[in-house]
C-alpha cells in the first residue's frame, strides 16, 4: 500500500497552491490562436473585433446557436475521452476515427435492418453492437501493441483508412440506399433516433451521454483501481510492472475501452445527427479528439471545455458566413494555431517554481 | 525527453492528419464577388448558396455552381453568402434552419444529404425560396433543379458509336465495341447509361456497349482497372459515369492510346489527347436560374425544373479534334431531333429499366 502511495506521488504530485494558475498556463493555446487569427484577419483588411463577436454571437448567442455549438462539441468529446483513457494509460492510440467509423456504421446496420423493433431495444442493440464494433476494431492493435510491441501509432493509424474505406465499400455497395446515386445506408428506424435536447437545434440527448461518459472519466481515473492502474502504467510502466500490475492487460484493456467509446461516438452521430451512415462523414472528429485530449491534458473537464471550443469554432465559423465573408482558411487558422500550442505543452515554459509543483 | 520529443511528434501528427481532413484550401471564395461596387441595383436579393462536401475547389460539382452564382452577382448586384463547412454533412439542417431565420431571399442547396431536412425546414420559413439540385424535393416553395443526363448521354453515346466504327480515327481498333463504367448500380447512374446505350444503337445497332460498375465514387484505381478489363475486350471509347472514380478511367485512356468520355464537367483539360468529349451537367446555369427566376419573380416553388437539351442544362464538352465534321453534324442533328421531341430517350427514373439493360 505505502509502494503505490509513494507511486501515486511520482506520478501526479497534489500541490494545491499552483493549481488556478497551473489553470491558467492551460489557457495560453486559446489566447495565442486567437492572437494568430486576429493578425491573419487584420492582414486580410478584415476586423478582428467584429469577426469574433460574430463568431462568438454564431456560436452562443440564443438557444439554437448554443444548440447546435452543444451538437458539433458532442463528437469531439467522445473522441477526445476515449483518446485521453488511451493517452493517460500511455497507448497512443490515434486510431479513434476508425472505431468510429466502425461504430456509426454498425448503429446504422441495426437501425434499418430491425425495422419495426420496440424502440428501447433497438437503441440497445444500436449502441451495444456500435461499441462492440469499436472495441473489436482497436483490439487487434492494442494485442499487437502489448503482445509484440508493435507501435500502435503506425497500426492504428493505419487501420484508419482501412475502417474508412471498409465502410465506403459497405455503403456503396451490399448497403447503399436503393434508389440513390450517393453513397450512404438507408434511414434508420425513427424509433432508433435520438431526440433533439433543444428543439429545433441539432444537438440530441447524446450530449447528455457524452457528458455521462466525462463524469464516468473522471469517476474512474479519480477513484478506481482500473483508473489507478491506467494511470500508473501510463506514467511509470516499470513501476506498475514491479507493482504486480499486468502491463498486458492495461494496454488491451485501455485500447478496448477507447475504441468503445469511439463507436458509440459514431452510434450518437448517426442516431442523433444523421439519421444513416454517410459515406465518408466525418470531418475528422477522431483527430480533432487528439487535439482536444491534448488541450485538455487529458482530463475529463480538460476533453469538455476543449471539445465545447472545438464544436463553438465549427459552429460558429459556419454560421458566421451568412453574413460576412470570412474564408474558411480562418478556421484552419484558429484551430490548427490551437493544437500547435496544445502539444508544445505549455507548462514546460512556466516557471520553475510552477514546474516542479506541477 | 521522451515526452517531448513524443508531443513534438504528436504535434506533427495531429497537424498533418488535420491537413488530410480538410479540403484543400479553396482560393478565397468570396472575392469574386463580395461587395460588388455596383451591388446597388433594385435587386437587393440576398441569396445564400450551401456548398456541398468536398468544398470549394473541388474543380467540379461546387465550383461549377459558384461559376453560376459569380455570374449572377455581376450581373444582377445580387448580394451572395457562400456558406461552406468541412462538416457540412452534420451542419446542413442547421445552417439551412439559420438561414431561412436570417430572413434570405433564396437558399440554393447543393449538399444532396440535406434533402429530407429540407422537407421539413423549407414550410416553416415560407418567405424564402429554396431550391435543391438533381432530384426532386417536395414543398410549396422549393424548386428542384433535375438535369436530363439520359438526353446528354445519349448524344455522347451516338458520337462514340460513330467513332468506334471509324479505324481511321488513331486509336480505334477495328471492332464495334465501346463499354460505359457506372460508379454504383443505380438508377440515378443507369439514367446515364440506358441514355448511352440507345444513343449508340440507334446510330449503329451492330456497336456492343459494354457495362460495368466501380461500386465506389472515389477510387480512381478501380476505375482504371474496369477501364483496362473493357479495353481487353476490344473497347476504345469508355464512358465514365463515377465521380473520382472515373479519373481512373480517363488515366486508363490516356495510358491505352483510346479514349474516354468525362462526365458532369468537362474533363477535356484532363487528358486532351484520350478524352473523346464530356456529357456536361450545367450546375452553373441550375444556379444562375434560380437567380434569375427569383429576380424575375418566376421563382414559385413547388415545381421541379428540367433542364435537358433544349434548355442547355447537359450538353457534350469540347470534343477531341480527330472527330470528323461529318460526325459533328450527326450529332447536331440527332439533337436537334432530341429537342424537338422526334427522339425520346428512355428516363429510368421515369419509366424504369428498358428491355437492354437488366435491373
Amino acid at each position: 500500500m505505502s509502494v503505490h502511495a509513494s507511486a501515486e506521488r511520482v506520478a501526479r504530485p497534489r500541490v494545491v497552491g499552483g493549481h488556478l494558475e497551473r489553470t491558467l498556463w492551460t489557457l495560453v493555446p486559446f489566447g495565442a490562436a486567437l492572437l494568430a487569427g486576429a493578425l491573419v484577419l487584420l492582414l486580410s483588411g478584415r476586423d478582428p473585433l467584429v469577426t469574433y463577436a460574430l463568431l462568438v454571437e454564431q456560436a452562443f448567442g440564443g438557444h439554437i446557436a448554443i444548440g447546435n455549438t452543444l451538437a458539433q462539441t458532442t463528437p469531439v468529446l467522445f473522441t477526445g475521452l476515449a483518446t485521453a483513457l488511451a493517452f493517460r494509460a500511455g497507448v497512443f492510440n490515434v486510431g479513434v476515427e476508425g472505431s468510429l467509423y466502425l461504430g456509426a456504421f454498425a448503429a446504422a446496420w441495426v437501425g434499418f435492418t430491425f425495422v419495426g423493433a420496440p424502440g428501447p431495444l433497438l437503441l440497445l442493440g444500436a449502441f451495444g453492437t456500435a461499441g462492440l464494433a469499436g472495441a473489436a476494431w482497436s483490439f487487434l492493435p492494442g494485442l499487437l501493441r502489448a503482445r509484440w510491441r508493435v507501435d500502435e501509432v503506425v497500426t492504428t493509424l493505419m487501420l484508419n483508412f482501412v475502417a474508412i474505406n471498409l465502410t465506403s465499400y459497405l455503403v456503396n455497395g451490399p448497403f447503399l440506399a436503393v434508389g440513390t446515386a450517393n453513397s450512404m445506408s438507408p434511414l434508420v428506424d425513427p424509433a432508433a433516433r435520438l431526440g433533439s435536447l433543444i428543439p429545433p437545434s441539432q444537438v440530441s440527448i447524446g450530449f447528455v451521454l457524452a457528458l455521462g461518459m466525462a463524469l464516468g472519466f473522471g469517476v474512474v481515473f479519480g477513484f478506481t483501481a482500473l483508473g489507478y492502474e491506467l494511470r500508473v502504467s501510463g506514467t511509470s510502466p516499470r513501476f506498475a510492472a514491479a507493482s504486480g500490475i499486468s502491463i498486458f492487460r492495461v494496454i488491451v484493456v485501455a485500447m478496448l475501452i477507447s475504441g468503445l467509446i469511439a463507436g458509440i461516438a459514431g452510434a450518437v452521430q448517426v442516431l442523433g445527427v444523421n439519421g444513416r451512415f454517410i459515406d465518408r462523414f466525418s470531418p475528422g472528429y477522431g483527430f480533432t479528439g487528439i487535439a482536444a485530449a491534448l488541450l485538455g491534458r487529458n482530463t475529463a473537464l480538460g476533453c469538455v471545455l476543449a471539445a465545447l471550443f472545438f464544436g463553438a469554432l465549427s459552429n460558429g465559423s459556419a454560421m458566421m458566413q451568412l453574413f460576412t465573408d470570412i474564408p474558411l482558411d480562418l478556421v484552419n487558422v484558429l484551430s490548427g494555431t490551437v493544437m500547435i500550442f496544445a502539444v508544445l505543452d505549455v507548462a514546460r515554459l512556466r516557471p520553475r517554481r510552477l514546474r516542479e509543483a506541477g | 525527453m521522451l515526452r517531448v520529443r513524443l508531443s513534438a511528434f504528436l504535434a506533427l501528427l495531429v497537424l498533418v492528419l488535420a491537413a488530410c481532413g480538410q479540403p484543400a484550401p479553396s482560393p478565397a471564395p468570396t472575392q469574386a464577388g463580395g461587395e460588388t461596387p455596383g451591388a446597388t441595383s433594385a435587386a437587393a436579393l440576398r441569396v445564400a448558396m450551401i456548398i456541398a462536401q468536398g468544398g470549394l475547389g473541388d474543380q467540379s460539382y461546387n465550383d461549377l455552381a459558384n461559376e453560376g452564382l459569380t455570374r449572377a452577382e455581376q450581373e444582377f448586384g445580387i448580394e451572395a453568402q457562400r456558406v461552406e463547412s468541412p462538416d457540412i454533412v452534420s451542419q446542413g439542417e442547421a445552417v439551412l434552419r439559420q438561414a431561412g431565420t436570417a430572413d434570405f431571399d433564396v437558399v440554393i442547396d447543393l449538399e444532396w444529404s440535406t434533402a429530407e431536412a429540407l422537407t421539413v425546414i423549407a414550410p416553416e420559413f415560407a418567405d424564402t425560396r429554396w431550391t435543391f439540385m438533381n432530384f426532386p424535393v417536395n414543398g410549396d416553395n422549393v424548386t428542384s433543379f433535375v438535369f436530363a443526363e439520359h438526353e446528354g448521354s445519349y448524344l455522347a453515346g451516338a458520337l462514340a458509336a460513330l467513332v468506334t466504327s471509324d479505324t481511321a480515327i488513331p486509336g480505334i481498333n477495328p471492332e464495334k465495341v465501346i463499354g460505359v463504367i457506372g460508379g454504383t448500380k443505380s438508377t440515378g447512374i443507369d439514367k446515364f447509361l440506358v441514355g448511352f446505350i440507345q444513343g449508340a444503337r440507334d446510330v449503329d445497332p451492330d456497336v456492343e456497349v459494354l457495362t460495368s460498375y466501380t461500386n465506389d465514387f472515389g477510387d480512381a484505381a478501380k476505375g482504371q482497372q474496369a477501364a483496362e478489363a473493357m479495353f481487353e475486350q476490344g473497347a476504345d471509347i469508355v464512358f465514365q459515369v463515377a465521380g473520382g472514380a472515373g479519373l481512373g478511367v480517363i488515366q486508363a485512356a490516356a495510358d491505352a492510346g483510346v479514349y474516354a468520355i468525362g462526365v458532369d464537367t468537362d474533363q477535356s483539360s484532363i487528358a486532351p489527347a484520350a478524352v473523346l468529349t464530356s456529357m456536361i451537367k450545367r450546375t452553373d446555369l441550375a444556379v444562375y436560374e434560380s437567380v434569375k427566376r427569383a429576380i424575375e419573380g418566376t421563382l414559385s416553388g413547388g415545381e421541379t425544373v428540367n433542364l435537358d437539351l433544349a434548355a442547355g442544362g447537359v450538353e457534350l464538352g469540347t470534343i477531341h479534334p480527330s472527330v470528323p465534321q461529318e460526325y459533328l453534324d450527326r450529332v447536331d442533328e440527332l439533337r436537334q431531333q432530341i429537342v424537338s421531341g422526334q427522339i425520346k430517350v428512355w428516363n429510368v427514373i421515369e419509366q424504369g429499366y428498358p428491355d437492354f439493360l437488366s435491373e
